[in-house]
């Protein structure tokens, strides 16, 4: 008691002293903690732009559709799937899906497109397909009065095929039963630029794209599934996958399904993570800097209390004590001048002068995030080094022999 | 002595090919029959083809025209789905068309390997396969009941096979199996012939069987319903227009 009791006095005694380490104590923690948020809130912020991309947080396919894809990997009942899927609170949006790479013809030009079967509704509800419709109107279920269904069309598909709105598609490929798939659409839409992923793709609505492959009504290839945050993906997918009875199928994480963009990413964090750790060190010079000059100071002090009796360890645990006091001070200090700035940065962010463009997905603002792990690792930080650097003066000061201590200038 | 040897060896090398030309005429007889069999000067066919894969199974009715070795017209009768669907092929030339979309597609070189109609039969098969005499050297052998013809491509022949081996029966003289090799020598897919019925006065093997060695579970497998030979055909079936006529 009495140790904490004299801890407390020493540090309120010299209140210019204790201002200044608490000042440069605190200014490392507002840095770190600014610092951790801007590259945590990039990476989230990026992970959430490309997951709604297309990607989604979670993707369902049949055994190893995503490594191999083939037009008989079919998930065969959809429908109670789905059902399943919505009843879990976490999950915001479903969207089935079938691929079919098919040759398209234009007004007298072919190319291979990637043609995929939506449910408009739904993928709306999951990714921001209908945001990226840039002339036209967006997809819809129903048969035009020409008698033909509509098909949205990618930038690029269009441009080389040379068709517009309004104009026939011709798509040809392999029907499920084994027969030639062909059919005519109409244009209703343009997505994309020739920068986007649906560049090269056609998008036709789920009932179209099962009479086109001569699939049935409950067949798709791909369920992909948006949860409430894209860090719940892993757990999300490993329990429902336990959960499931059809064992056929697969639940995959974006992490997994998106993996050379997932590594890619981990690769660039560990290197945000070495610039990050120069600061750490930094902070953690300037918490020993202050600490070692604050004991130094007071070596005669020291040598009195020795003098009058009081045990080494006694000492040991005064020194450590008031750092420590100094260090929580400071990081409520630092936690009182970072939190507004970090909450600042999550909400509106740091808009780039020049946008960045990843896989045609462009990123215009830097945000921040305000998470546990932003908080908590400067404190950490902070309060370790604290401890660490000032074990030194305190062995120190436990050691050293009150008349050498009082002989100290 | 020396004369006597030398004469023995002239003879020999006399004598030797011209026993095998003997018997390469022969064989190449016997190979333009089979050419011919399921064709003569003209034809007009019914068949069902069977498609068998692991993931799939149905069956076409098509019927078909030819026209010595270069024209063949085919138009698929049934499922309703691929009602209309038919292909021409002149000379080495070869279309598809498609009602539905109402279009004309040219087959490309590349694509001949193609299978076509999703069957094991290769666009190749329809199209250059009817012209074995003038494509292929020919030897036979006698296998007990049967002669085994073996053919290897001549040297301008474009062709993805090294051998070709056909059995027939020496009786009737119908094929029984046709074996395609590939450059490496191993077997990769073989053609087996069965039911020899009468169709219009010809006997010849009604069902046809391939299947693919190099996939499992894959067979095709072609019954002729109705055939008629040597009738005359009109000029205007091997053509484009012929072609894209709905009907």
């Amino acid at each position: 008691m009495l140790t904490f009791k004299l801890a407390f006095r020493n540090i309120l005694r010299n209140r210019r002293r204790s201002i200044l380490t608490l000042l440069s104590m605190g200014g490392g923690f507002f840095l770190l903690c600014l610092t951790l948020s801007m590259s945590e809130g990039s990476y989230s912020n990026i992970i959430d732009i490309f997951t709604q991309d297309h990607t989604g947080h979670v993707q369902i396919h049949k055994d190893d559709y995503l490594e191999r894809p083939s037009l008989y990997k079919t998930i065969n009942n959809v429908d109670t799937l789905m059902s399943q899927l919505e009843s879990n609170d976490n999950v915001i949006g479903i969207a089935p899906r079938i691929f079919g790479p098919s040759l398209a013809y234009g007004k007298n030009k072919t190319f291979p497109a990637q043609v995929i079967g939506i449910d408009p509704q739904l993928e709306s509800q999951t990714t921001r397909l209908k945001n990226k419709v840039s002339q036209g109107k967006y997809l819809t279920n129903t048969i035009s009065e020409t008698g033909y269904y509509s098909a949205m069309i990618g930038y690029s598909l269009a441009n080389n095929l040379g068709i517009t709105l309004g104009d026939e598609l011709v798509l040809i490929s392999q029907g499920i039963d084994g027969s030639i798939a062909n059919d005519i659409f109409e244009v209703s839409a343009i997505v994309g630029d020739a920068n986007s992923y649906e560049k090269m793709n056609v998008y036709l609505s789920l009932p179209a794209m099962q009479e086109f492959l001569s699939m049935g009504k409950n067949q798709v290839h791909e369920v992909v599934i948006t949860l409430e945050n894209q860090s719940l993906a892993r757990s999300f997918s490993k329990k429902t996958q336990d959960k499931l009875v059809d064992t056929d199928l697969n639940i995959e994480p974006w992490q997994v399904v998106e993996s050379s963009f997932y590594n890619s990413m981990q690769a660039d964090k560990k290197g945000s993570y070495v610039s990050m750790s120069i600061i750490i060190f930094i902070v953690s010079i300037g918490v020993l800097n202050t600490i070692l000059m604050g004991t130094l100071e007071r070596t005669r002090e020291f040598g009195v209390l020795k003098a009058i009796g009081t045990r080494p360890s006694s000492v040991f645990f005064l020194i450590i004590l008031e750092s420590f006091a100094l260090a929580l001070i400071s990081c409520l200090l630092g936690l009182l001048l970072s939190l507004p700035v970090c909450f600042w940065l999550a909400s509106s962010g740091i808009p780039m002068p020049e946008p960045i463009d990843m896989g045609g997905i462009t990123f215009d603002t830097m945000l921040g995030e305000v998470s546990w792990f932003v908080i908590l690792l400067p404190s950490v930080v902070v309060i370790a080094s604290t401890l660490v650097v000032s074990l030194i003066p305190a062995i120190r000061a436990a050691k050293i022999s009150p008349l050498q201590a009082l002989q100290a200038t | 002595m020396l004369k006597l040897l030398l004469s023995a060896l002239f003879s020999l090398i006399f004598i030797l090919p011209s026993n095998s030309c003997l018997a390469d005429e022969d064989a190449a007889a016997l190979l333009k029959k089979m050419d011919e069999l399921f064709r003569s000067n003209s034809s007009i066919a019914t068949m069902k083809m069977q498609i068998i894969t692991p993931n799939w199974q149905r069956t076409l009715e098509m019927q078909s025209w030819t026209q010595g070795m270069d024209d063949t017209f085919i138009r698929v009768l049934s499922p309703r789905k691929d009602r209309g669907v038919a292909t021409l092929k002149k000379d080495k030339e070869m279309w598809n068309f498609f009602p539905k979309i109402n279009k004309v597609i040219k087959v490309p070189p590349s694509m001949m390997m193609g299978s076509w109609m999703g069957s094991d039969f290769t666009n190749d098969d329809l199209v250059r396969e009817v012209s074995m005499v003038e494509e292929y050297h020919v030897a036979k052998a006698v296998e007990g009941e049967n002669y085994r013809l073996t053919l290897t491509p001549k040297q301008n022949t474009v062709t993805v096979w090294a051998k070709i081996e056909i059995v027939v029966n020496k009786q009737s003289l119908l094929p029984l199996e046709q074996s395609y090799f590939n450059e490496k020598g191993e077997k990769v897919r073989s053609m087996m012939f069965s039911e020899v019925r009468d169709f219009a006065g010809k006997k010849m093997p009604a069902i046809m069987t391939m299947v693919p060695l190099n996939k499992t579970g894959h067979k095709t497998v072609i019954e002729y319903v109705e055939a008629e030979f040597d009738s005359e055909l009109g000029n205007n079936i091997f053509t484009l227009r012929n072609l894209q006529t709905r009907f």
